[in-house]
């Protein structure tokens, strides 16, 4: 509302408390003159309780929206912090599952390498095309 | 008199206002958004050395993204009950 931008709230106060009184002392006026102040007074009174009740209304949804702002930040932080946690987690899962994948290919290299001959093709146990072919289908 | 006073009456009525302010879901961290790559394949005329290098590398590729999988999971879990707290 732009009338609440530029006014102070106290004038509103002033509006209603003075056309109140303005309309018990109505009573005093001639009558030719009294039904139309009074529908004025009455305007006026009409007019400044609304405009109280919409400067209440703008304050507290200002302060919730410093509330719930106040909040998201928090929620934000938060969340950056998880991420972080979770990222450094799953970084270190990772380079451990390559450690251990390092040392298994060692492994394989100092031991297994020593059974290359017997299990080559035409060897004493050659290993069947039907196994390697299944293990392909398997990784498909 | 009694009229008017009536008319205030009728227009104290409340407005309710939706406050402005959303909260964004975050954006993937880049660490979590790798995709999993397909198993290896055991060449031909393998030797014995070779196809247990590609099943391990195969078990490995599998804990890696198990692992990204897994902190995936955690990580939108978590995400979700920070800003549910909130709305």
């Amino acid at each position: 509302m732009w009338l609440l931008n530029f006014l102070p709230n106290w004038v509103f106060y002033f509006v209603v408390i003075g056309s109140s009184i303005g309309l018990l002392v109505s009573q005093l006026i001639p009558i030719q003159f009294r039904t139309i102040t009074q529908a004025a007074l009455a305007a006026l009174v009409v007019f400044g309780a609304f405009m109280i009740g919409a400067s209440y209304n703008e304050e507290k949804w200002k302060q919730r929206v410093v509330e719930v702002e106040k909040k998201v930040a928090e929620a934000e932080n938060k969340s950056a912090i998880e991420t972080v946690k979770i990222v450094d987690r799953v970084v270190y899962k990772k380079q451990v599952v390559h450690d251990k994948a390092e040392e298994v290919v060692k492994y394989i290299d100092r031991e297994i390498v020593k059974y290359d001959v017997k299990f080559a093709p035409g060897g004493v146990c050659e290993i069947p095309k039907e196994f390697v072919e299944a293990l392909n289908k398997a990784a498909e | 008199m009694k009229k008017y006073l009536l008319l205030l009456v009728l227009f104290l009525c409340g407005c309710s206002t939706t406050v402005p302010v959303t909260a964004k879901f975050p954006a993937l961290p880049e660490e979590l958004s790798v995709t999993c790559p397909p198993l290896k394949k055991i060449p031909e005329e393998a030797k014995l050395s070779d196809i247990t290098k590609t099943v391990t590398n195969n078990y490995q590729l599998y804990h890696l993204c198990s692992a990204n999988n897994n902190a995936l999971l955690e990580w939108i879990t978590t995400q979700k009950k920070i800003f549910k707290e909130i709305q």
